[in-house]
């Protein structure tokens, strides 16, 4: 497992996977808050004066944090918004399901017409804890933005 | 400083810099939170322009009676998934496209419009759309699809 969270090759996979796919998620979120509003207030867990003020942040976050872990920018506390993120999301479509609500994820489109939640949005969620959770434990600094930028400081020292 | 006290503070500037960009974008182009009006102001709210709302019962009388055409403003998935039987879908993104599915409506026909139910507001906005086009006795079930399936009056389905 050690072997694993340090292992250069598999951490930049993992931070491509993760980066990318929160970037992507976010954006239409963010060009559209309200629909995203109504999202959160159809899985009927948080006031609704809370669900403008969540619409506007949380797609940035999601924004933010994707780019921290796709550039090894702070990555470790981008991680750790992303795993925890990722837990309260999975558990309000737990909640949902029990419910049984029948309402669309609001995860990557806020079309109605996408598919509703479901199981395998629980398994696809844990997936995605597992993977940005591994991005927290990781111990590489390869591949990172971080990394590029101290290497012509150090050539530099070198060539003087 | 240990993995997840460095964590936390990481994550605190990453918190901090997004909540700010994201209150700067919305604010920018008044959007959701910072939107100039919210949406249901957009709905006439004179007694002239908005067509009157009919409770569970009413609406249920007027179904049995065969009085009425019902007008389904969801979404045609939601529809498709189950609607008031014998209903009509006109979804109200859609109306100028699928408003031709009352052709055959008489203008002075009594319609009810609804929707999901209370905390959808596209039934009371397509039957302002309606009565522009000319409908004259337009009334609006604002318990919609949930009340009705839960009172467990007969619905229909579409593949």
């Amino acid at each position: 497992m050690k072997n694993l969270l340090e292992n250069p090759i598999l951490v930049l996979m993992v931070r491509l996977f993760i980066g990318l796919l929160f970037i992507v998620s976010s954006m239409e979120k963010i060009v559209d808050p309200a629909s995203f509003a109504g999202s959160i207030a159809d899985y009927k867990l948080l006031p609704i004066w809370s669900t403008a003020f969540l619409a506007t942040v949380l797609p940035w976050i999601e924004l933010i944090c994707g780019f921290s872990v796709l550039f090894g920018v702070l990555t470790r506390g981008g991680s750790l918004v992303l795993s925890s993120m990722l837990v309260v999301f999975t558990a309000a479509v737990v909640i949902a399901l029990f419910r049984g609500l029948d309402i669309s994820c609001g995860c990557f489109t806020q079309d109605p017409a996408a598919a509703k939640i479901g199981w395998l949005k629980v398994l696809q969620n844990s997936t995605l804890i597992v993977s940005s959770l591994f991005l927290y434990f990781s111990n590489t600094e390869s591949f990172t933005l971080l990394q590029y930028l101290q290497k012509p400081d150090s050539h530099a020292e070198e060539s003087r | 400083m240990t993995r997840l006290s460095q964590a936390l503070r990481e994550a605190g500037v990453l918190i901090v810099v997004a909540a700010a960009l994201g209150f700067i974008y919305t604010a920018a182009t008044e959007k959701g939170l910072f939107a100039r009006a919210p949406r249901s102001k957009t709905i006439p709210r004179t007694a002239a322009e908005t067509p009157a709302m009919i409770s569970f019962a009413e609406a249920r009388t007027m179904y049995e009676s065969g009085s009425a055409t019902f007008v389904d403003a969801r979404h045609e998935f939601d529809f498709k998934l189950g609607h008031i039987k014998g209903a009509i879908n006109v979804p109200l993104a859609e109306y100028e496209l699928k408003k031709s599915a009352l052709d055959g409506t008489a203008k002075d026909h009594l319609i009810v419009a609804y929707c999901d139910g209370a905390g959808c507001n596209s039934s009371i906005e397509l039957s302002v759309k309606m009565m522009k086009d000319g409908f004259t006795n337009v009334r609006i079930f604002f318990g919609g699809w949930r009340e009705w399936n839960d009172a467990g009056l007969p619905t229909g389905k579409l593949p």
